[in-house]
């Protein structure tokens, strides 16, 4: 059995509020195995979005133990923090975040720009996955030529490129109808049965129920 | 490689994508670089025709001039110089191997069957081509003999015996200068523009014996003398020399100014130097000020174009890239919007080098050097002034930079 993707130990997060902390995650103990399709649920204010930052290593833990990728995040400085969502955890966002003056293929791209490990024929790789997803005609169309599920669709190539280990995807369906958020819903699990490990945070029961676990966060404090 | 390409890529497609910015950016800096160029071009202009000009002039030459420079100040062209000086400077200077009178009527009417022409008559000694590294290209110089019988004779400069004969041959062909019929008996070769600027293609030299007894109704005065000397390095000394025998024999007394001039190669260098001098220094001032208002345009378009971009810096630093790739990137797209504007303004420069030429007779001269020059300062533009705006871009905080 592989090392789990993610193990955090009593993590709390705190944010100065005027002149007093306001902690947001009071104490979270959560070990994420590799190949799970875990939901994370919660209320606005519930303290999720912050949960979803600390995993994708957008920000630091105010205290606790954090694994990510067999690294430990406290100890890392800015440009290694970079580095680790370059290449073990790929985004995605619940309003797409393409550029919009760059091509589709482009846009998946984007993370190999930023990867010192060289990996080679990073475009047939992205063709590969667009095709995947049923995109491979659409390469050179921009961002506001796509509708909403073509654009997550490209998001969801881009966060795949550099091959993460974790898929961490923020209410990835918020701005879509349920068709297609269904679609969407359909190829990340498609993306979990190859064997990546997936993260959905959500407050939608439905799309919770695509994962085959479940957390509730409530109040800064996770349960299953 | 390939990441290096991308990252062009991208960087181009911004560059396209926000065009209001590209563009304001592009045009301030073409202003700047193209004035610059225009001053690099005249510098090297004025040093490269001050070259040929010194070639051409012979730079073991010295020209002696009637006249002080007051009376130059005021158009008066007083002659003071006369056949005996031109002597006893003939005597006195062994090391000056030719010495030639020079004398001239300008503005003469020249026919030659029904075909009108205002010409420049030069009255010289039958060294005249050899005095002036002047080669007569056709027929021949006149000689000692002509100078002596007062003849009618004439060579000839290449746009007065295209005006008068077309495609013929002027060699042999008797020309009116006023009423005084004159054989052509040489021609001389295509010469261009004098420092000053005029033709020196439209003259008729003539003996200056002729020119002084039928044109100038003259027996003693000239209006200058032309020497050259085998003792090259000596030259400056020999002005002095030279300097303190015309005064003797003109009797001036000490403290009165000089009834002569004298040019050396020098004071043509010198002169010319002058004339492009001051445009070159009104135009880099005009080229350094914009190329600064360039620079804080860019800064400015810059700036606000990191606000409209948080959210792209953000997702970007969600995918891995680092504080530095960022600031690279936009660095790139700096310089390269300063880069097109370098070339385009080199452009500019060149174009409007040309019309100075055509209005006004500025040397210009275009090397590797303007363009480098021209390039380089864009590059310095375009760090210098892109780099306080990729800082701000590059320093955003990834989470609050996504939430906007």
């Amino acid at each position: 059995m592989a090392a789990p993707v993610c193990i955090m130990e009593n993590i709390t997060k705190s944010f100065h509020v005027g002149d007093q902390d306001l902690q947001v995650l009071k104490g979270v103990n959560l070990t994420i195995e590799q190949g799970e399709f875990t939901a994370i649920m919660g209320t606005s204010g519930s303290g999720k979005s912050t949960l979803m930052n600390l995993m994708g290593c957008l920000d630091v833990p105010t205290s606790g133990r954090f694994i990510l990728a067999g690294r430990d995040v406290m100890q890392l400085n800015d440009d290694e923090l970079s580095e680790l969502r370059n290449e073990h955890i790929g985004f995605v966002f619940q309003s797409f975040y393409l550029l919009p003056y760059a091509t589709v293929l482009e846009n998946v791209l984007v993370p190999t720009l930023y990867r010192d490990k060289k990996k080679d024929r990073v475009r047939d790789r992205a063709a590969e996955l667009l095709k995947l997803v049923g995109l491979e005609e659409r390469m050179k169309f921009r961002p506001t030529q796509l509708s909403g599920g073509e654009q997550q669709r490209v998001a969801i190539c881009r966060a795949l490129i550099n091959d993460p280990e974790l898929l961490l995807a923020d209410e990835p369906t918020g701005q879509l109808d349920s068709r297609t958020a269904e679609e969407i819903m359909n190829v990340l699990t498609r993306t979990n049965e190859r064997g990546k490990t997936v993260v959905v945070i959500t407050h939608d029961a439905d799309i919770a129920a695509y994962a085959r676990r479940i957390i509730q966060i409530r109040d800064g404090i996770i349960s299953e | 490689m390939e990441r290096f390409s991308l990252l062009l890529i991208q960087s181009y497609e911004a560059v396209k994508a926000f065009k209001l910015r590209t563009i304001f950016c592009l045009v301030s800096v073409a202003l700047g670089i193209a004035a610059i160029t225009i001053i690099v071009a005249a510098t090297e202009g004025a040093y490269k025709k001050a070259f040929d000009i010194v070639a051409s002039f012979g730079p073991d030459s010295v020209m002696v001039m009637s006249g002080s420079d007051e009376a130059r100040a005021i158009g008066q062209r007083e002659k003071t110089i006369t056949l005996d000086d031109i002597e006893a400077i003939r005597q006195a200077f062994p090391t000056a191997y030719i010495v030639v009178p020079s004398t001239w009527v300008g503005s003469v009417n020249v026919s030659y069957k029904g075909n009108r022409y205002q010409s420049q008559i030069v009255g010289s000694s039958s060294d005249y081509s050899r005095a002036w590294t002047w080669p007569v290209i056709e027929g021949s110089d006149f000689t000692d003999e002509d100078i002596r019988r007062y003849a009618n004779v004439g060579i000839m400069g290449q746009e007065v015996a295209r005006e008068l004969f077309g495609d013929q041959s002027p060699v042999g062909k008797f020309v009116q200068v006023r009423n005084l019929p004159v054989q052509i008996v040489g021609v001389l070769s295509e010469r261009g523009t004098s420092p000053g600027g005029g033709s020196l293609d439209n003259r008729i030299i003539m003996p200056y014996t002729t020119v002084m007894k039928k044109l100038q109704n003259e027996s003693r005065y000239v209006v200058g003398m032309r020497l050259r000397f085998t003792d090259l390095e000596n030259v400056d000394g020999r002005v002095e020399e030279l300097k303190r025998l015309l005064r003797y024999l003109h009797r001036i007394p000490d403290g009165q100014p000089d009834d002569f001039r004298i040019f050396t190669p020098k004071d043509i260098v010198k002169f010319l130097v002058a004339l492009t001098g001051s445009l070159v220094v009104f135009i880099g001032i005009v080229g350094v000020i914009s190329l600064i208002v360039a620079g804080f345009v860019l800064a400015n378009l810059f700036l606000l174009s990191v606000k409209e971009r948080v959210k792209e810096i953000g997702i970007r630093r969600a995918v891995g890239a680092r504080k530095k790739d960022i600031l690279m990137q936009f660095l790139m797209e700096a310089v390269m919007i300063t880069t097109a504007g370098g070339v385009v303004g080199f452009l500019l420069g060149v174009i409007s080098a040309q019309l100075l030429t055509y209005v006004a007779e500025f040397p210009v001269y275009f090397s590797w050097k303007a363009f480098a020059i021209g390039l380089v300062l864009s590059w310095v533009v375009g760090v210098g002034f892109g780099l306080h705006p990729a800082r701000q871009a590059a320093n955003l905080v990834p989470i609050e930079a996504i939430r906007t």
